[in-house]
């Protein structure tokens, strides 16, 4: 941690540059997800509008826990909107750090939490279309989240004197992007799959 | 001195490369292997096989280098964000994980072409087996798995043929950018491609699947283990479309250089563009398929088994969501090569410039809305069928608009006929027939007799291949020199040219007549009164397969062997890809070129030039 890192003014346009190449990629990587998550949804209602054999949802099938689900989704909105307010300060003040960091710390928690949930189902993975679904969609979700919280993790490692981000803010600005699209999907997985079927 | 600290990379010790990558990837296989068997919920290996091949890609990528630059970011290193640290030169470079968007597209390159040389003798095996009316040669199940690596091969190919080595090689040339957005998904996007035709192979040891390229269920429920290399193959390649696009996109819109309007983009990377969306947009469509047929072979889920609450429909569906726009991921760069090279050949301006603009884009837009059309015979609802009749005969009028481009350039034009030309109006021919075949298949009444016959397998053919591979191979004899430096031998190109048009007509217009006698696809065995025609068939098809060992030849030859050096710009072409020295420098132009013209402005009375090499004074944009 040597002394104040001074950059030239190539480098400052450099990244204002990556500032919106990282906007326009995020954007772009959104509208792929949003085609994604698409298909999932088309699936859920796909299938249960079918029911074919009446197995959509069998009878006496376990529902998901909404306690759970509630729980999952609680934590997924406090992180993305933690991260949310970090972005609002600049980088290496406290007051990005703190909710930066807590959102990396609840954002492993939604991750933990999900991954118990679908260890304790109730439910097999054999009993019809709903469980099918279920499995599908959270699971993508998840795994999703998990990788987006090292990302983060890499955020918080690199805004530290001297670390690119403070140069670089680009990853700051758009990763706020990508939690808050996960945060609207762990929202319309929670109506569907705890609600709706 | 802090300053210096940007471009001086930290790096983890693990040495990387191809080595380290298959070291690595075979490790990931068998702790897949092994972790799936154990934990696996059904003891029918599917579990077991599916993980090792995604273990095995990631450890491939692992050992390629792909983790270093993200654990460096975790550990909290200052790395180098573009990889300049990274600019080698040498052999070894195309050997290694490189950033350098000319390095990626020469990979692309051979890699397309190696696969290509397995897609052809696939296809070679099974024009053999159809000499005899009985499966004599091969056997009738061995053939359907021939068939099946066949068409999926063909289709990871043709998913990236153009945009994997000329548009990442040339994207950033016409475009006056000196990088790429994102070099690691770019990177990541190639090196995606040999994992997933190395699992598509793995398929033999399971004795390949049944189900031909479109993977419907429940057949595909029922398949053995060859199955799962089609899954697992078939991500990778999805996921290589959606991190091109993302790169292709994200470049095109924010690094072009100063001046470079939209109207003044080259046709050919709005060729680019429009592919990239329909891959970035589709793919994940594909993706959640899938993993959806993952999980029901591994699990034991019910996505698409309609006893348990799933559907077959749903695949269907989903699938060809995907399916339909994938035809035109081919397409859409072939018909911005066309268009491209039918201005620089006639030497006059592009005629109806947005007039194309507007044909690619509503080619990009109808795409979503035709999918079902595949479906007609499968029992869906009838009432859905004229809608997407009519959105499918609908396409053809903005593909209407790309010939009505290049003809009306060709248009009374003394057209400089070299060997990249007479591809580009062979493109015009099989096109036009594949374009026209494709309306009455298009059509409910006619597709109820010619679905699942010849006539259907001929008509795409005549697109893909008649259309699609031969802008391909316009694009090598023209792009070639831009390159590699040296010129392709035009004399064998000339001879090239003739003996694959004529033998590809040969091959695929005799199809036409096959399917209109109702001989069926994917079927081994055919009415002995077609014996004639398939014998035919099968013998243009060698020919066709020559033509192709010749083009192979002439690259080598002219590569390799008996290098010509290419003068700086032997089409003389306006376009700005052509106006820097050979070999393309390091970060291609020395300083961001002030775009001033068109590419196409030819003859003229006072068209500039098309940039100012020494760019903006100031300027850093692009950089
Ligand atoms: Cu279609």
């Amino acid at each position: 941690m040597a002394a104040e890192t001074r950059y030239s003014a190539a480098e400052a346009a450099l990244a204002a540059l990556d500032v919106r190449i990282a906007s326009v990629g995020m954007w772009l990587f959104l509208a792929a997800n949003a085609f994604y998550y698409a298909a999932w949804y088309f699936a859920f209602f796909y299938l249960k509008a079918l029911n074919n054999n009446g197995a959509w949802m069998i009878s006496g099938l376990t529902r998901p826990s909404r306690a759970y689900g509630t729980i999952v989704l609680l934590l997924a909105l406090v992180s993305a909107g933690a991260y949310a307010l970090a972005t609002r300060a600049p980088v290496r003040t406290l007051l990005w750090r703190l909710p930066a960091v807590a959102a990396l710390v609840v954002g492993l928690g939604v991750v933990l939490f999900q991954a118990y949930e679908m260890w304790h189902l109730g439910f097999g993975l054999t009993q019809g279309g709903f469980p099918s679904v279920f499995v599908g969609l959270t699971g993508s979700w998840v795994v999703e989240w998990a990788a987006a919280t090292f990302w983060l993790a890499t955020i918080i490692s690199q805004a530290r004197v001297g670390g690119d981000t403070i140069l670089r803010a680009a990853p700051v600005a758009a990763f706020a992007n990508l939690l808050g699209f996960l945060a609207v999907v762990g929202i319309l997985n929670w109506i569907l799959l705890y609600f709706l079927p | 001195m802090a300053v210096a600290d940007l471009t001086t990379e930290r790096r983890l010790s693990i040495p990387t490369g191809i080595p380290t990558g298959v070291l690595l990837a075979i490790t990931g296989y068998f702790a897949g292997v092994w972790l799936g068997n154990e934990f696996g919920l059904f003891d029918d290996q599917n579990t077991g096989i599916i993980l090792g091949y995604v273990f095995a890609t990631a450890g491939f990528l692992i050992g390629m280098g792909f983790l270093n630059h993200p654990l460096g970011r975790l550990l909290g290193w200052r790395l180098d964000p573009l990889g300049e640290a990274d600019i080698e030169v040498g052999l070894g470079r195309y050997f290694r994980l490189s950033l350098d968007h000319k390095v990626i597209g020469i990979q692309y390159l051979v890699t397309i072409l190696t696969m290509l040389f397995f897609g052809g003798v696939g296809a070679m095996v099974i024009r053999t087996s159809l000499l005899s009316p009985t499966p004599t040669i091969v056997p009738a199940g061995n053939y359907l798995s021939v068939v099946g690596l066949h068409s999926v091969m063909m289709i990871f190919i043709t998913s990236a043929a153009i945009v994997g080595p000329f548009g990442n090689y040339l994207v950033p040339l016409m475009i006056g950018s000196r990088r790429m957005a994102f070099p690691r998904l770019e990177a990541l996007s190639f090196w995606l491609v040999p994992p997933a035709a190395v699992i598509l192979g793995a398929a033999t040891f399971w004795g390949g699947f049944p189900t031909g390229w479109t993977g419907y269920a429940p057949l595909s429920e029922q398949a053995g283990q060859g199955m799962d290399s089609y899954i697992v193959g078939f991500i990778l390649i999805g996921l290589a479309l959606i991190t091109s696009g993302v790169n292709m996109l994200a470049t095109i819109i924010a690094l072009r250089a100063p001046g470079l309007t939209w109207a003044r983009l080259p046709i050919f990377v709005w060729g680019i563009l429009c592919t990239s969306i329909l891959g970035l947009l589709a793919a994940p469509v594909l993706a959640a398929a899938l993993v959806m047929l993952a999980l029901d072979r591994s699990a034991q889920t019910s996505f698409f088994l309609a006893s348990n609450g799933g559907s077959n429909y749903l695949w269907e569906n989903l699938f060809w969501f995907f399916g339909h726009p994938e035809v035109y991921i081919f397409i859409l760069p072939a018909f911005g090569i066309v268009m491209e090279l039918a201005a620089h050949f006639a030497r006059r301006p592009l005629f109806g410039y947005r007039v194309g603009v507007v044909g690619l884009f509503g080619v990009t837009l109808l795409s979503w809305f035709v999918w079902q059309h595949h479906l007609f015979v499968s029992g869906i609802a009838p009432v859905l069928r004229p809608f997407y009749m009519l959105s499918t005969e609908l396409i053809s009028v903005p593909t209407g608009f790309i010939f009505l481009v290049v003809l009306g350039t060709l248009w009374r034009s003394r057209v400089w006929l070299t060997v990249p030309m007479l591809f580009c109006l062979g493109f015009l021919f099989n096109f036009l027939i594949g374009g026209i075949t494709g309306v009455y298949l298009s059509d409910v009444p006619t597709d109820v007799t010619l679905h699942g016959s010849y006539f259907s397998m001929a008509h795409f053919h005549y697109t893909i291949m008649g259309g699609e591979i031969f802008a391909f191979a316009a694009a090598i004899y023209y792009w070639f020199p831009r390159m590699t430096g040296k010129m392709l031998n035009q004399t064998l190109g000339r001879i090239h040219f003739w003996w694959m048009f004529i033998a590809f007509n040969s091959t695929f217009f005799p199809l036409l007549i096959a399917g209109l006698l109702d001989m069926p696809r994917r079927v081994s065995a055919y009415n002995p009164g077609l014996q004639f025609l398939n014998q035919w068939v099968t013998f243009s098809a060698y020919l066709l397969f020559s033509s192709m060992i010749l083009f192979a030849a002439n690259i080598i030859y002219s590569w390799f062997i008996q290098p010509v050096p290419a003068v700086a710009n032997p089409w003389r072409a306006r376009s700005l890809e052509w106006q820097i020295p050979t070999p393309v420098p390091a970060r291609n132009f020395e300083r961001v070129p002030l775009i001033l013209a068109g590419p196409y402005d030819y003859g003229l009375p006072n068209a500039k030039p098309v940039a100012d090499l020494r760019g903006l004074v100031g300027a850093t944009g692009g950089s």
